[in-house]
């Protein structure tokens, strides 16, 4: 009986044998290649808000560069004016800014597909002036008649004074995306968290505006969005 | 994805940790401290019922017991008339002083502070003397001018 069961279990053993070659593998014939070449083009918001709020001037143009399939080099370049009103007080900031840094697109495209879905940091500069246009000196009220109200009228001075040299440093981590709408031609919205490394301060006065950097919220970071329309200039194609 | 999760945190708590309020919460334009002490005794204070008011302007302090008042100073001017007055007797303190402004918070913006005050003139009907003890006046926490009854 035994020997039967042992005979039982040589039958059922197995063994794993490759009867081929290693196998080659199948590649396939159409490959898609992609558009390798300078992007160049402008923030629509900027020129939009612009015309809408007397307010605000300002154009950016953004570029980027190919290096490689999902890489890509990117700097965006403005000019900015703009008055900020506060409670009892407005100044207008002036000056112009440049972001350089890289975008990865993490977007599989499909087929011929060229979208991108991406993220990037960025360095910033901006060199701008302040001008601070008048103020209302901030004095609480006496209480008089249980009522609180400025005792004397509040002084108010139109100063013009202008704090001139500015300048400021920071970071930004980018978020966003770019739309191949025609051949070459993109749509694209991209927000940046920035993070403020250092900048100079004006005498008796603060930075609560940086060009490209935008508002400056009391942990020294602030948004700032962009919608762009741009064209790839094709040199090559990989 | 994993990237796209790290960077939507960073936005979130780049978002969240963003503006506190634009209340203004701080130190402002400083008032006038006017402390009234003892003229027997010019250490300790003594208190005095008083009506204060500021030339052609309605009283700020009506018949209350204190030994210190607190007084705006007018931003605009250089210059201000105090009248300090208990039990009907008045007397009239002309105070002078030079402004700067200062640059406090986003939500203050400016304040004002006074520095070279001086008393140009003043009666002596129930005040005996006057003295001034800080001519800049940056904050509240000290007196500013002594009154001695």
């Amino acid at each position: 009986m035994l020997k039967y069961i042992i005979n039982s279990c040589f039958l059922l053993l197995s063994f794993y044998v490759t009867g081929q070659e290693t196998q080659k593998k199948k590649t396939d014939s159409i490959v898609f290649k992609k558009n390798y070449g300078l992007r160049i083009g402008l923030d629509l918001s900027k020129p939009i808000i612009s015309a809408r709020d007397a307010n605000f001037n300002g154009f950016e143009i953004v570029a980027d560069y190919r290096l490689k399939k999902n890489f890509y080099l990117a700097t965006e370049l403005g000019y900015i004016d703009k008055t900020s009103k506060e409670d009892n007080y407005n100044f207008t900031t002036t000056g112009s800014y440049i972001n350089l840094g890289i975008n990865v697109n993490s977007f599989n495209n499909w087929l011929e597909m060229d979208n991108e879905l991406y993220y990037g940091a960025r360095y910033g500069f901006s060199s701008f002036s302040h001008t601070l246009n008048n103020y209302t000196v901030f004095q609480n009220g006496s209480l008089i008649n249980s009522l609180s109200s400025a005792y004397f009228d509040p002084k108010t001075v139109s100063s013009n004074q202008k704090f001139s040299n500015l300048n400021a440093h920071w970071v930004a981590l980018v978020l966003g995306m770019k739309v191949e709408t025609f051949k070459n031609l993109y749509l694209g919205l991209s927000m940046n968290i920035n993070k403020l490394i250092s900048s100079k301060e004006p005498n008796n006065f603060k930075n609560l505006y940086i060009p490209g950097f935008n508002k400056v919220y009391a942990t020294k970071s602030s948004v700032s969005f962009n919608y762009t329309i741009s064209y790839r200039i094709p040199l090559y194609k990989k | 994805m994993k990237n796209y999760l790290i960077a939507f945190g960073i936005l979130f708590l780049a978002i969240v940790s963003c503006e506190n309020d634009d209340f203004c919460s701080e130190e402002t334009t400083p008032r006038l401290v006017i402390s009234f002490y003892d003229k027997d005794d010019p250490e300790t204070y003594k208190q005095v019922p008083i009506y204060v008011w500021a030339d052609k302007k309605d009283s700020i302090y009506k018949l209350k017991i204190v030994d210190s008042i607190l007084v705006p100073l007018n931003t605009g001017s250089n210059s201000v008339i105090y009248k300090l007055s208990t039990t009907n007797i008045v007397d009239q303190l002309d105070f002078s002083y030079i402004t700067e402004d200062v640059y406090v918070s986003k939500p203050c913006g400016y304040k004002s502070i006074f520095k070279n005050l001086t008393i140009d003139a003043s009666t002596n009907n129930w005040i005996n003397s006057i003295e001034i003890s800080n001519s800049t006046i940056e904050n509240e926490t000290i007196a500013h001018v002594k009154v001695y009854h």
